[in-house]
């Protein structure tokens, strides 16, 4: 048996093989052991949302194997994944699943860096790239649900497309770029298509790549205590308590995607995702509704006129995005920020209202 | 049970799980080779977590991968191939039963049918009324009409027979 010293040194069998040719170790032990505070608690949202973008890519590289994106075969091909293929329900419930779930998580990690402040100096980046991920991550959703080509996915594809023509200035031309026409039609079908599929994964890896880059340069924020800033004097605080991301943050990581895939797993069995009669332009069912996480704009345009309605959403998104430019003040626990936390709670709560009352029939 | 667990997950280097052996009952596995390293118990541990998460994960991947048996399979049943007025004793044509085609030929023995896939590399065959033959057209090999059989050419088998019947004029391919 080799000693602690000499495997160390020159590592035996295929990683020794690969390590005298590429010298990957320092590169490795670069990304992977990287101190970060004992107190940070990031509740792995994150690293869920991350967890569950990689099973979008592998259930969705899988159905696009079968689905076709015309008129005419793309009802009948997914009826056909559903029904005919080996685990083609599992595989397209689990993509359902994890669609909602990431959106839901993502929400939660948004909320999470909210609350820590850890948007503030020195990671505004982040949290702009962030924005940025939050977007494509709604277009995914958007861009996905008309696939199935059922009633329900071609009416809300109208619904939403209609709104984004509300739009003030840019609207009508915005509806013709996303219809690629007057109507939802194959045209539709095809732009929505291309970029669920093509357009939107190069988007959203290349930006999480940086994400992941900036994250990792900075490490994770203390919530308990502001970053010293440059020409300030740094505050008092006692001296920052560490831990080891590998193996230690890593371990605690794996076993809550294993707890995802779990969750993923039992909420296809029990709940599969469902399909509606193929779509029909000329009838518009009862009830028409959109997704949970469009409800609540989808309410908003009940009770106001369309353009606040249509505006009023995107100003707020913006304004989320490029929060870190005007709240410049150093506190990070949520008691020290009574502004900011409250801002956040109204929004959550009007949110939540929209939401219950959009969900009612 | 109780005092057999503690010494395994005390902090310290490469100890045997041999001391505990007795408590921790089948667990280690080492069989009288003289104690298992707790070292590599736990990278066995690890492998083993590891191999059967793959497991999982690649079985309904491969599972639908594999196209399902509606999609791969024949239709069955007779299907019009043409008459006897359209198809003279010397002649022959190439006709679709369902997805797949089958060569007719009409001979001196009776009318006979072939699958029209090449038995060499799956090219369709073709009937050449000049050779009074079925040649396919990619590497020129050569097929009796009234048998199948190959008689020239690379192709290393003869074409496959289909039933055919004559009703009156019409003649049919019956499959499935």
């Amino acid at each position: 048996m080799t000693t602690d010293v000499g495997r160390s040194e020159a590592p035996g069998g295929a990683v020794g093989w690969v390590e005298t040719r590429l010298h990957l170790g320092p590169f490795l032990n670069a990304l992977l052991h990287v101190p970060i505070p004992r107190n940070a608690k990031t509740f792995y949202l994150g690293g869920i949302t991350l967890f569950l973008f990689g099973i979008q890519v592998v259930t969705g590289t899988l159905l696009a194997l079968y689905y076709s994106p015309t008129p005419d075969a793309a009802y009948e091909s997914v009826l056909s994944i559903t029904s005919d293929v080996s685990f083609g329900w599992l595989i397209r419930s689990v993509h359902h699943w994890a669609a909602n779930l990431m959106i839901l998580f993502l929400a939660l990690h948004v909320l999470r860096i909210f609350v820590q402040a850890a948007y503030k100096y020195p990671r505004e980046l982040t949290w702009l790239v962030g924005g940025g991920l939050l977007l494509i991550t709604i277009g995914f959703g958007f861009t996905g649900y008309l696939l199935p080509w059922d009633q329900r996915a071609y009416w809300a594809t109208v619904v939403g497309t209609e709104i984004a023509g509300g739009v003030p200035v840019i609207g009508p031309a915005l509806l013709l770029l996303l219809r690629g026409g007057a109507e939802v039609s194959e045209a539709t079908l095809g732009r929505f298509f291309g970029i669920h599929v093509l357009v939107l994964p190069l988007l959203l890896a290349g930006l999480l790549g940086l994400h992941l880059l900036f994250v990792h340069q900075q490490g994770l924020a203390n919530p308990k205590y502001p970053e010293p800033r440059p020409g300030r004097p740094a505050p008092a605080r006692p001296p920052e308590r560490l831990k080891p991301f590998f193996p230690d943050y890593i371990l605690d990581e794996v076993i809550a995607w294993y707890a995802v895939l779990a969750a993923l797993v039992i909420l296809a069995s029990l709940f599969p995702a469902g399909l509606e009669p193929k779509a029909d332009p000329l009838v518009t069912p009862e009830h028409i509704k959109p997704e949970w996480y469009f409800l609540a704009v989808y309410q908003l345009l009940k009770v106001v006129p369309e353009t606040v309605g249509v505006v009023a959403p995107v100003a707020l998104v913006l304004v989320i995005v490029v929060l870190p430019l005007f709240d410049r003040g150093e506190e990070v626990l949520p008691r020290r920020r009574p502004i900011a936390i409250a801002c956040a709670v109204l929004l959550l709560v009007a949110l939540a209202v929209l939401t219950f009352y959009g969900a009612q029939v | 049970m109780s005092e057999g667990l503690p010494p395994v997950l005390e902090e310290g280097g490469d100890r045997t799980v041999a001391g505990v052996r007795d408590g921790l009952g089948a667990a280690s596995g080492a069989g009288g080779t003289g104690g298992l390293d707790r070292r590599r118990f736990i990278r066995w541990l690890l492998g083993f977590s590891i191999v059967s998460s793959l497991a999982m994960i690649v079985t309904p991947i491969i599972g639908f991968l594999i196209p399902s048996r509606t999609a791969t399979a024949g239709v069955g049943g007779r299907v019009l191939a043409g008459t006897l007025e359209s198809l003279p004793v010397g002649s022959g044509a190439v006709v679709a039963v369902g997805a797949k085609p089958a060569v007719v030929v009409n001979t001196s023995g009776g009318v006979k049918a072939y699958s029209a896939i090449c038995t060499h590399l799956g090219c369709i065959v073709a009937w050449d009324a000049a050779l009074t033959m079925i040649v396919c057209p990619c590497h020129d090999g050569r097929f009796s009409p009234a048998t199948g059989a190959v008689v020239s050419g690379p192709p290393p088998a003869p074409l496959p027979p289909l039933t055919a019947v004559v009703e009156g004029s019409d003649i049919y391919i019956v499959t499935g």
